[in-house]
């Protein structure tokens, strides 16, 4: 009895928390289909918002800008990120080293913002899309070495072993093992980094030049003459499409995670 | 696993990034481009695909949300901006720290064009940096289905029918500056008797605040949570159309007026663009159907026939001239500056 009522309580003051972390988000995608310019009164159901935000230039090229910054320092990250992940699995003194990789994601963003800005422009680079992509891609690259790591920890050797006794050259071991043992680790970390480059404010606010409003960016400049149901509307969408990569990239990481077991039941813990 | 199970994403991966890369190698072509900085929604966007048909030009339009933002964009140095629309305040300081270049005015002959009131503002006395581009007053908004007083007077805020509903912005320099000009002085004064006497005044007034909002007075306003306060023009026309119910005064003891204007920075990679980007927006068509877009008041003189009936005759987006005489910039208070932020705590911080 006592211990029902025990759950009963753990329940609700979940709920409540759930709630609380929730309502804003729920409240924003609510005034998305409220008929009223304002955000006050609630009148009536509508799309209008959703129909006239696609045909808002301005949006478009900020939606535009974003998923080109999203895209490209994702890439770069991955291209970047794998190798290192790779040598650094291969290091004795991993948690020192590893740690100077998650240095720039655990700054505060205002520093890491402030710093990138001063580097800039003391090295005399133009502020535009390439620094905004350069300034993604520091904080991309920890996620890609931290997923990548972990897969790597999780596979062990004994597949690559068993690719050099049955005579692999290093690098057939490397792209036909080790490489696509770590793709889902790669997707999954890309996925991650590109709703992070997405929902940037922070950083892109210093970085950023001319070309390269960024979403974020944009919809904070509304705020100057009134934010609009369309924004909202806008702002729903992002959380839609975050939502829906972050889920994509927990799937595919789970999936990845099977077959490794499958292939090597006894496995070693390391 | 087959041999191309890695290969094949790897050269996707690829083909996006050449794909991508050739997608930010073209769009430059031949034309030229001009960097445009400047507030949200500040432009029409008809007139200006129409300036790129016209001039065979591309415009790129990013946006800030602050002065200090634009500021400090500047100040990163070699900014890449052609066009930037800092505030009046801000024109004087970009002026000082030398980071606006000269504007020549042969190349802008319709600079002629704007109403001499706005000719020579003591941010820009000269007038040979700036040209004001969007303006607006701080007056007094108020519901007559509640206030049913004849306003016309700052006097009428301290009014103790309306405790409770008052609601003032949230910035000290207009709200001291209110009282100043209240009391019959400077809004910009720089003796400490004055400013004193004004803050006296509006201690008086605090108890019937409401808030002290600048962000969200406007639904305060539409949703009547508020009856009476002080309000910029511009937010006045949005709250009009929204809610029939509020008018907009300019008080007879005088009003704080700001403007936006329209500059080119310091290094500028293409100044005689530029100059002609600003010609253009003052061309009398092109005004009249920017500045009904945009929703503020032309400060264009020869727009007046090309305008409408209904904007013309809307008096809170079109002061007019005689309210007009009666308004003061605010202008640089040095470090009296200190005093007047002093202030400003001791009075919101009940608040």
């Amino acid at each position: 009895m006592g211990r029902n009522v025990y759950r009963r309580a753990v329940a609700v003051y979940s709920a409540a928390i759930l709630a609380v972390l929730h309502a804003p988000l729920v409240v924003l995608i609510a005034y998305s289909f409220n008929d009223s310019r304002i955000n006050a009164a609630w009148s009536g159901f509508t799309w209008k918002w959703y129909v006239s935000l696609f045909g808002n230039e301005r949006v478009l090229e900020a939606l535009g800008n974003s998923l080109y910054i999203a895209a490209m320092s994702t890439v770069i990250a991955a291209l970047l990120g794998v190798p290192a992940a790779v040598w650094l699995h291969r290091r004795r003194q991993r948690a020192l080293w590893s740690g100077l990789f998650y240095l720039p994601q655990l700054m505060p963003d205002i520093f890491m913002g402030l710093a990138l800005l001063i580097l800039f422009s003391r090295l005399e680079i133009p502020l535009g899309k390439w620094t905004v992509i350069a300034a993604h891609v520091t904080f991309c690259i920890p996620v890609v070495v931290l997923f990548v790591l972990a897969r790597l920890s999780g596979i062990g050797r004994e597949l690559e072993e068993a690719a050099y006794d049955l005579g692999a050259t290093p690098r057939q071991t490397f792209f036909r093992v080790t490489l696509p043992l770590l793709l889902p680790a790669i997707v999954s970390a890309m996925l991650l980094s590109f709703t992070m480059s997405l929902d940037d404010f922070v950083i892109t606010f210093f970085v950023a030049g001319p070309e390269s409003t960024t979403l974020p960016l944009y919809i904070y400049g509304l705020v100057k003459r009134g934010v609009s149901p369309e924004v909202n509307a806008l702002s729903a969408l992002m959380v839609a499409v975050t939502i829906l990569l972050l889920a994509v990239a927990e799937l595919v990481r789970r999936r990845g995670e099977t077959p490794a077991r499958a292939v090597q039941p006894k496995r070693k813990e390391t | 696993m087959g041999k191309w199970s890695f290969a094949r994403p790897l050269s996707a991966v690829s083909l996006v990034m050449v794909l991508a890369l050739l997608l930010a190698g073209c769009g430059g072509g031949s034309k030229q481009t001009l960097n445009v900085f400047s507030w949200t929604d500040n432009f029409d966007e008809e007139v200006l695909k129409e300036f790129e048909r016209q001039f065979d030009a591309k415009i790129n339009y990013n946006t800030y949300s602050s002065n200090e933002e634009l500021l400090a964009k500047l100040q990163a140095g070699d900014s890449q901006y052609d066009i930037i629309q800092p505030s009046d305040y801000m024109v004087a300081t970009m002026i000082q720290l030398g980071l606006l270049e000269k504007l020549n005015k042969d190349n802008i002959p319709n600079a002629a064009n704007i109403v001499p009131t706005f000719s020579a503002p003591p941010f820009d006395p000269t007038g040979e940096y700036s040209i004001v581009y969007t303006w607006g007053v701080t007056g007094i908004a108020y519901n007559k289905k509640y206030v049913t007083d004849v306003i016309d007077s700052w006097e009428d805020l301290w009014n103790p029918a309306y405790k409770g509903k008052v609601v003032l912005l949230d910035d000290p320099r207009e709200v001291i500056g209110m009282a100043l000009i209240k009391n019959g002085f400077s809004n910009s004064t720089q003796n400490p008797d004055e400013l004193r006497k004004a803050v006296e005044d509006l201690k008086a007034l605090v108890p019937n605040v409401l808030a002290f909002d600048t962000d969200n007075i406007k639904q305060k306003f539409i949703a009547e949570e508020v009856w009476i306060g002080t309000l910029w023009s511009g937010d006045a026309a949005f709250v009009q159309a929204e809610n029939p119910d509020v008018e907009f005064v300019i008080p007879k003891e005088g009003a704080t007026i700001w403007a936006d204007t329209i500059a080119i920075p310091k290094g500028a990679r293409n100044k005689e663009l530029a100059e002609k980007f600003i010609n253009y927006l003052f061309e009398p068509e092109v005004s009249a159907k920017n500045f009904e877009s945009i929703g503020y008041g032309d400060p264009n003189e020869k727009a007046r026939p090309y305008h409408s009936e209904e904007y013309l005759s809307n008096k809170t987006i079109f002061t007019s001239e005689e309210d007009l005489a009666r308004t003061e910039w605010l202008t640089d208070v040095g470090d009296m500056l200190e005093e007047y932020d002093r202030y400003w705590t001791e009075l919101t911080s009940g608040h």
